[in-house]
């Protein structure tokens, strides 16, 4: 068969071109024949524009348009063919044909022109596989998602892990750093607000790096000023070697801090003393030096009240050195004076007892061993004198007692039982003559009168009888005496007596009960002392 | 006290009293207390056998007369005192020694204590204590 048997429309577009032999049969059958193709290629078209109509999403649209134009353009052709049976209508067919074969043409062309854009594309079968592919690769890409999440899970907990950790750590190094921030700041209100002055310095160069307001004010300077000096320019000049024999040690580390009280130059050109305290800060293993710390403590007026009692301890010692000088001095004097007046107490006593010998009536030398009485008296003043640590006083009750003592042994009668009793007293050379001696002449009178037998008790008493006032008494147990050998009786005992009790200032009573009982009272001779 | 200075023939030297009572060496620089001493020794009915007034002298006499006692006086002319013719008279003689001072300085009562004095009596000297130092002396 030819592509014309097998392409009915081919087949009818050549038909016209026949032979003329047997015409009207067979243009006939050809024009029924052209009539049902032409309907056809009509309805065709008209399907085609249906389904275009009906499927917008359709693409190349344009060529289904051209190709329902050609078989509308073909078909109206053939339906003319049996129109041209009878009517003469050859020119509009061949317009019609002109147009299709325009149609056709530009179709043709068109078709070619876009077949390798269609075919470009894939087609079902292609797709379908190439789905499974895509499926497949889906599906790996799934398997390797899941394995990734699994990996992004196990990842995210590691990092929440690793963020917790850090987290805490951060916490912790806030932490310190806020302790840090508050030492520092503790450190920082503490070294400028303190009133004792600070100062840091950098260790090699000695230059000050940091000083507070006490330690410039001190100075006279501003905190601001002094920043940045050589902290040895704040140095007395006389101090200076010392300080910097000091900073050396501390700097070598062959000791770990000093105190040292030091003079400062003040802005006004005097010195400031102060009471430094100096020690290194090191770098963390002990090593270099890091850091000068000094805190002064100003000590000026301290300084100046020390010098000063210095200077008035150094008088005052220099004082009591001299008086003391004096007073030895004056001890010896006095001691050398105590010594001769013994001695010539001494010799006046060889005196009596010579002239004594020279005497042959018994009242004669009854009179000058009396006087001897009275001179053991003045000595033993004096001796307790120089037996006294002040040289000037003693207490009395000693010097009673011996006094009486060597009264009574120095008597007429043997038998004689002797009590002193006295209480404690300072007295002076002034008050203890006159009471030594009319102790003398009361017990004297006692051992001449009142014991004829030669047995019986003598008791001499000194007590404080009130505030400032003594009791001197000198009793004896004996037989009684006319109060008139001692009152009135113009011997000299009794005036001697009477003499020295308005010498004291004192009065004087006698009772004779069971013996004789004499009482001088008398003003104490140290009433201060004596209350004391 | 010129009398005193010649020590082979004592001024006062009374070696001459028989022995029948013990004797007494009577040592001080002042003539007025020797005598006054002596007087009352010989009032006891002792003898005295010299006086003397320094230290050498009380030496000479006692080494000379060996008496039992000698009353000593501490401050004597002469470079030495009673405590050293004491010390000496301990040694050479050992008579017995009261010592009688006007001082009671510290360092003359140390002094006189090593002297191993049998009393100290302190000027003036009454006549008893004279009499009870001598007879405490002499009896022991």
């Amino acid at each position: 068969m030819t592509f014309d048997h097998w392409l009915p429309g081919a087949a009818l577009l050549t038909a016209p071109r026949l032979g003329q032999a047997s015409v009207l049969d067979a243009a006939a059958v050809r024009a029924g024949g052209d009539t049902v193709v032409g309907v056809a290629f009509c309805a065709i078209a008209c399907a085609l524009a249906f389904y275009m109509r009906r499927r917008p999403d359709m693409g190349h649209r344009w060529m289904a348009w051209l190709i329902a134009s050609l078989l509308v353009a073909r078909g109206l052709t053939l339906l003319l063919s049996l129109p041209a049976l009878w009517a003469p209508i050859q020119s509009i067919q061949g317009a019609l044909s002109i147009a299709t074969a325009l149609l056709a043409a530009t179709t043709t062309v068109l078709l070619w022109q876009m077949i390798p854009r269609i075919t470009a594309r894939p087609s079902r079968a292609e797709l379908a596989r190439r789905n499974e592919e895509l499926a497949a690769e889906n599906a790996a890409a799934a398997l390797a998602h899941q394995t990734a999440a699994r990996a992004r899970d196990e990842l995210e907990r590691r990092v929440a892990e690793r963020t917790a950790d850090l987290v805490d750590a951060n916490d912790r190094l806030t932490e310190a750093l806020r302790v840090a921030a508050r030492a520092e700041e503790d450190y920082r209100v503490s070294f400028e607000g303190s009133t004792v002055g600070k100062v840091q310095s950098e260790p090699q160069s000695g230059r000050m790096i940091r000083v507070n307001r006490a330690f410039a004010a001190m100075l006279g300077y501003t905190p601001e000023e002094l920043t940045g000096q050589p902290g040895k320019d704040m140095v007395w000049p006389g101090d200076v070697e010392e300080q910097q024999q000091d900073h050396t040690a501390v700097v070598t580390g062959r000791i770990t801090q000093y105190v040292r009280e030091r003079r400062y130059r003040h802005r006004d050109g005097s010195f400031v003393w102060g009471r430094v305290s100096a020690s290194i800060i090191r770098n963390r293993g002990g090593g270099r030096p890091d850091l000068s710390i000094g805190v002064v403590e100003n000590i000026h007026e301290e300084r100046k009240a020390r010098e000063a009692l210095r200077v008035t301890l150094l008088d005052l010692e220099r004082t009591v050195e001299e008086r003391t000088a004096a007073l030895a001095q004056r001890d010896l004097l006095l001691r050398e004076v105590y010594h001769r007046v013994k001695n010539n107490l001494q010799v006046v006593d060889s005196l009596l007892v010579m002239q004594s010998r020279a005497l042959t009536d018994p009242a004669a030398r009854a009179g000058l061993r009396a006087l001897r009485s009275r001179i053991f008296a003045l000595g033993l003043v004096h001796h307790q004198l120089m037996g006294s640590g002040n040289l000037q006083t003693f207490d009395v009750a000693p010097f009673l007692t011996e006094l009486s003592r060597n009264l009574v042994q120095s008597g007429p009668v043997a038998g004689i039982d002797l009590a002193v009793r006295a209480d404690p007293l300072d007295v002076g050379l002034d008050f203890a003559i006159p009471l030594g001696l009319l102790v003398t002449e009361l017990v004297t009178n006692a051992l001449k009168y009142a014991f004829p037998v030669g047995v019986g008790k003598i008791e001499v008493r000194l007590s404080h009888a009130a505030d400032g006032v003594l009791d001197l008494a000198v009793c004896d147990n004996g037989q009684g005496y006319e109060p008139a050998a001692l009152l009135d009786e113009t011997g000299l005992g009794a005036r001697i007596v009477r003499g020295l009790v308005g010498q004291l200032r004192g009065t004087m009573t006698i009772h004779q009960e069971g013996g004789t009982q004499c009482h001088i009272t008398l003003p104490s001779p140290f009433p201060l002392a004596t209350a004391a | 006290m010129s009398h005193h200075s010649a020590i082979a023939i004592p001024a006062r030297d009374r070696s001459m009293i028989p022995r029948l009572t013990a004797t007494v060496l009577v040592v001080d620089d002042e003539y007025l207390i020797a005598e006054g001493l002596c007087m009352q020794i010989e009032d006891m009915g002792l003898a005295v056998c010299g006086t003397a007034a320094t230290a050498a002298e009380a030496v000479a006499l006692a080494c000379l007369h060996r008496p039992a006692l000698v009353l000593m006086d501490v401050r004597l002319q002469g470079d030495k005192d009673g405590v050293d013719a004491a010390l000496a008279i301990y040694d050479e003689v050992g008579s017995k020694v009261v010592f009688i001072t006007g001082s009671r300085e510290p360092a003359t009562v140390a002094r006189i204590a090593l002297d191993h004095p049998q009393a100290v009596l302190y000027k003036p000297v009454s006549n008893s204590q004279l009499i009870a130092a001598v007879n405490a002396a002499i009896a022991s």
